[in-house]
């Protein structure tokens, strides 16, 4: 009877095992190609949103798409703007812009590139306010076509930031013909673009997979499929990259860099990213951080560097400025630098009559552990500090709404690699409510540099503002973040500030 | 019975109306989208400009109207985040979760019928207790753990199967096993204690009078009879899992409903969150009808009323 049992029971394995196998054969074998040197897999934590460069905006999907679109102008290891789809550009007045287009450059579908398709792509993005990059291109009124491969860009004033808008994901040059015909929902299935890999197959939430395009104008692409895949739990990534599944790991847990750098065939490389962690006081008048030492006392009450060594793992750079190097604007004195001093943020602190002072912290929980060490330090100075910790989308509706209290703490990113970018929220109208910061000098630099077209003296203004809000401390930088990613040993990669994963770029050991 | 069906599939319609209102009300108070949208340097400006383009500056009410005019007809809206239509990207989903969902269910039941019938007439011995052990265990580990313990053991360290991903057969087996095992646990409990209230049954006790063989009477007699709460849990739980697999999508990096609905959560993405809701709503209310039906056929005892 038992022995009859169990025939059974195994009997019914089998016939699920059979079913179980049915389901699930049919699908092509996966991609993940350890083996094969010639396919480069890269796991990240987010997917991309869309192929519509226009209507993106996070930086992993910008990494994925610059090896689809490409863009007129863009910025090489070090932020230096390079040629792409222009050959040349000059500055005809202060608010029209020549740009040569390169000749003999196809789409992925066969369409030639042509100043078509720059005007069509500009004024999409300039004009369309519902994407996502408009507000980095509103500043554009028009493109002129001069001929096939000349065009004028005009813009409303003079916009120093013109090259920096041209040379992000806003401005990847979509094919007018394709998408004239088709419509946008149909390109969006089918993607085509200039750059040297072509859309394959897009799973949400698993893979995107592009393919070389043979036909590419420049350097021949180095990788015959590349495959971003879409990994969210990071012990999950560290775990495909540990088994091979993934050539490169982004996002890299501090805790899981020992793990894998001792592994053998396996590496952790850094770089430091745009992001800059800080906490943004708010001076308005009643609250203790208008008061200058309050401030000050809270600077000097922090140990940056302790923070970067503990709890991120080692991966920051302590600096009083949020301009970091190759932004236009940095200046170097402020960077690599750190105030600490408990003793004396006690004194400020005492001086300034507000001791016991409650200081009112909130944090989105991604920076959980960052802002309960500060909160912990700011006690340790005098203050009484209450931290609040809310989910990302409840502290973007307090962030938008400008209602945080005294501090608040945000990992800041800049994907203009302009000053600019940084410091347009301490202009006396965007600090209303948020900061209420208002110090008519800084004002004026700033204004002034928004439309200043020569760049020397444009540097020298933000050099400037720098220097006075490293005193004024409307924000308190904690430190520049890094990018910590695993890599197999099998592939070189040096990780770039800006996290774009250029595929040709990342080279094949074994050639 | 046809009666019955369609009286309670009317029932269907004010509840969906009640979910999509909850629904909508909690999207529109729990955070502001446009803020995720758009890089931390915007401008006000900027945030004000894109409110308005997405119509997001309408009163709720208007919205609400809006919303569910265009939901009658199959639209749920655009998706902030893919810039497409929310309810094609969910339908898209399904298969995935479906198969995740079937997988682990089978598992499940492979588990928990034959442990369960043998914990019944075992009762009170070493294996009795060993079973019970295990499905405790099994009910108590957490899903996001014990699915990191596997891939480190089956992937990392023998290299037998692939980490994460959906793909063949291989992709699918620590998944499902991840998720069907909780529920083989507490499928195995149920097995066990239904099995033992009908093994003292007279007329159990009249068939082994009558001489048959324990294995007839077990399979024959009894498990037939003790499949009723087992049918009621399966249909509970499958239509569960197909929108409830969030945690264990999210570990193996499986592209089903459940991470694209914690995306769209995280990233306000209204559209998504709606629709995915709403089929979830959907694929639990005609869940428990089937399961209804199912152990109404089952157990002739059971009337319509």
């Amino acid at each position: 009877m038992k022995t009859k049992s169990w025939i059974t029971s195994g009997l019914l394995l089998l016939v699920v095992a059979i079913v179980l196998a049915g389901c699930g054969s049919s699908k092509e074998s996966s991609t993940d190609s350890a083996t094969n040197s010639k396919t480069l897999t890269i796991g990240n934590a987010t997917d991309i949103e869309s192929f519509d460069p226009h209507n993106n905006n996070n930086t992993s999907s910008e990494a994925v798409l610059v090896n689809m679109f490409d863009y007129l102008v863009k910025n090489d290891n070090e932020q230096k703007k390079v040629p792409v789809l222009a050959t040349s550009w000059e500055q005809v007045n202060d608010t029209t812009w020549r740009f040569k287009l390169r000749e003999g450059v196809t789409f992925h579908n066969g369409d030639p590139f042509t100043a078509a398709d720059v005007k069509y792509t500009i004024d999409r993005v300039a004009k369309d306010s519902a994407l996502k990059q408009n507000s980095y291109f509103k500043s554009i009124k028009e493109v002129k076509v001069v001929d096939d491969y000349t065009i004028d860009m005009i813009t409303d004033g003079p916009d120093p930031l013109l090259l920096n808008r041209l040379s992000k994901m806003g401005a990847g040059i979509l094919p007018s013909k394709y998408i004239k015909e088709k419509g946008i929902d149909a390109f969006l299935k089918s993607p085509v673009g200039t750059g040297p890999y072509k859309f394959s197959k897009w799973t949400k939430d698993d893979r995107v997979e592009l393919v070389k395009n043979d036909k590419y104008f420049g350097e021949a692409p180095k990788w015959d499929t590349v495959v971003f895949r879409s990994i969210p739990e990071a012990s999950t990534r560290v775990s495909e990259l540990l088994a091979g599944g993934i050539d490169i790991a982004s996002g890299i847990p501090s805790t899981d860099v020992e793990r894998i750098q001792s592994e053998e065939g396996k590496q952790i490389v850094k770089a430091p990213i745009q992001r800059v962690l800080q906490l943004i006081l708010r001076e308005t008048e009643g609250t203790v951080t208008a008061d200058p030492k309050v401030r000050e006392a809270i600077d000097f009450a922090i140990d940056k560097q302790g923070i970067v060594d503990s709890i991120a793992g080692g991966a920051g750079i302590v600096t009083r400025t949020s301009v970091t190097p190759g932004n236009f604007g940095a200046d170097p004195s402020l960077y690599k630098q750190t105030l600490y001093d408990p003793a004396k943020a006690k004194q400020l602190l005492q001086e300034s009559g507000h001791a016991g002072a409650e200081l009112n912290m909130t944090v989105s929980s991604q920076y959980k552990e960052y802002a309960e060490v500060v909160a912990a330090m700011l006690n340790e100075a005098g203050f009484k500090a209450n931290l609040e910790v809310l989910e990302p989308s409840a502290f973007s509706e307090r962030y938008s709404s400008k209602s945080f209290k005294e501090i608040f703490m945000i990992g800041i990113g800049n994907s203009l690699f302009d000053a600019s970018n940084n410091y347009n929220r301490y202009l006396k109208t965007e600090a209303a409510g948020e900061t209420d910061y208002n110090n008519p000098k800084v004002e004026k630099l700033l204004q002034d540099a928004l439309v200043n077209m020569d760049p020397a003296s444009r540097e020298k203004q933000y050099q400037e503002v720098q220097q006075i809000l490293a005193e004024d401390r409307p924000a308190v930088y904690l430190f520049q973040m890094e990018g910590i990613y695993g890599a197999d040993n099998r592939v070189k990669f040096t990780p770039r500030s800006d996290e774009m994963f250029y595929a040709d770029d990342i080279t094949s050991v074994n050639g | 019975m046809k009666g019955y069906i369609i009286k309670s599939l009317l029932q269907v319609i004010p509840v969906l109306l009640l979910v999509s209102l909850i629904v909508f009300i909690l999207v529109r108070v729990t955070g502001d989208p446009v803020a995720l949208m758009l890089p931390e340097t915007a401008t006000a400006e900027d945030r004000a400009v894109l409110t308005e383009a997405l119509g997001l500056d309408q009163p709720l009410y208007k919205q609400y109207i809006t919303f569910l005019g265009s939901a009658l007809q199959g639209d749920f809206g655009t998706s902030f985040r893919y810039g497409e239509s929310a309810l094609p990207l969910v339908l898209e989903r399904l298969p995935a979760s479906f198969e995740l969902a079937v997988a682990a269910m089978i598992f499940a039941i492979i588990m928990a019928i034959p442990l369960g019938i043998l914990s019944a007439v075992k009762r009170n011995t070493f294996t009795d207790l060993l079973i019970s052990g295990i499905s405790v265990i099994g009910k108590a580990m957490p899903n996001f753990w014990m699915g990191i313990m596997l891939i480190l053991f089956f992937s990392v360290m023998l290299g037998a199967l692939p980490v994460s991903g959906r793909g063949g057969i291989e992709h699918l087996l620590l998944p499902a096993f991840t998720l069907g095992i909780g529920i083989g646990a507490q499928m195995t409990r149920l097995v066990r204690s239904s099995m033992l209230e009908i093994l003292n049954q007279d007329y159990i006790l009249t068939a082994k009078s009558k001489g048959l063989r324990p294995f007839i009477i077990i399979m024959k007699h009894a498990f037939r009879n003790g499949l009723i709460p087992v049918v009621t849990i399966v249909g509970l739980q499958f239509t569960s899992l197909i929108g409830g697999t969030l945690i264990t999508e999210t570990v193996f990096a499986w592209p089903g409903l459940g991470q694209l609905l914690v995306t769209a959560v995280n990233t306000h993405d209204m559209a998504i969150v709606q629709a995915s809701v709403f089929v979830i709503a959907l694929i639990v209310i005609i869940g428990n009808l089937l399961t209804d039906i199912s152990y109404r056929l089952l157990d002739p005892r059971i009337r319509y009323s």
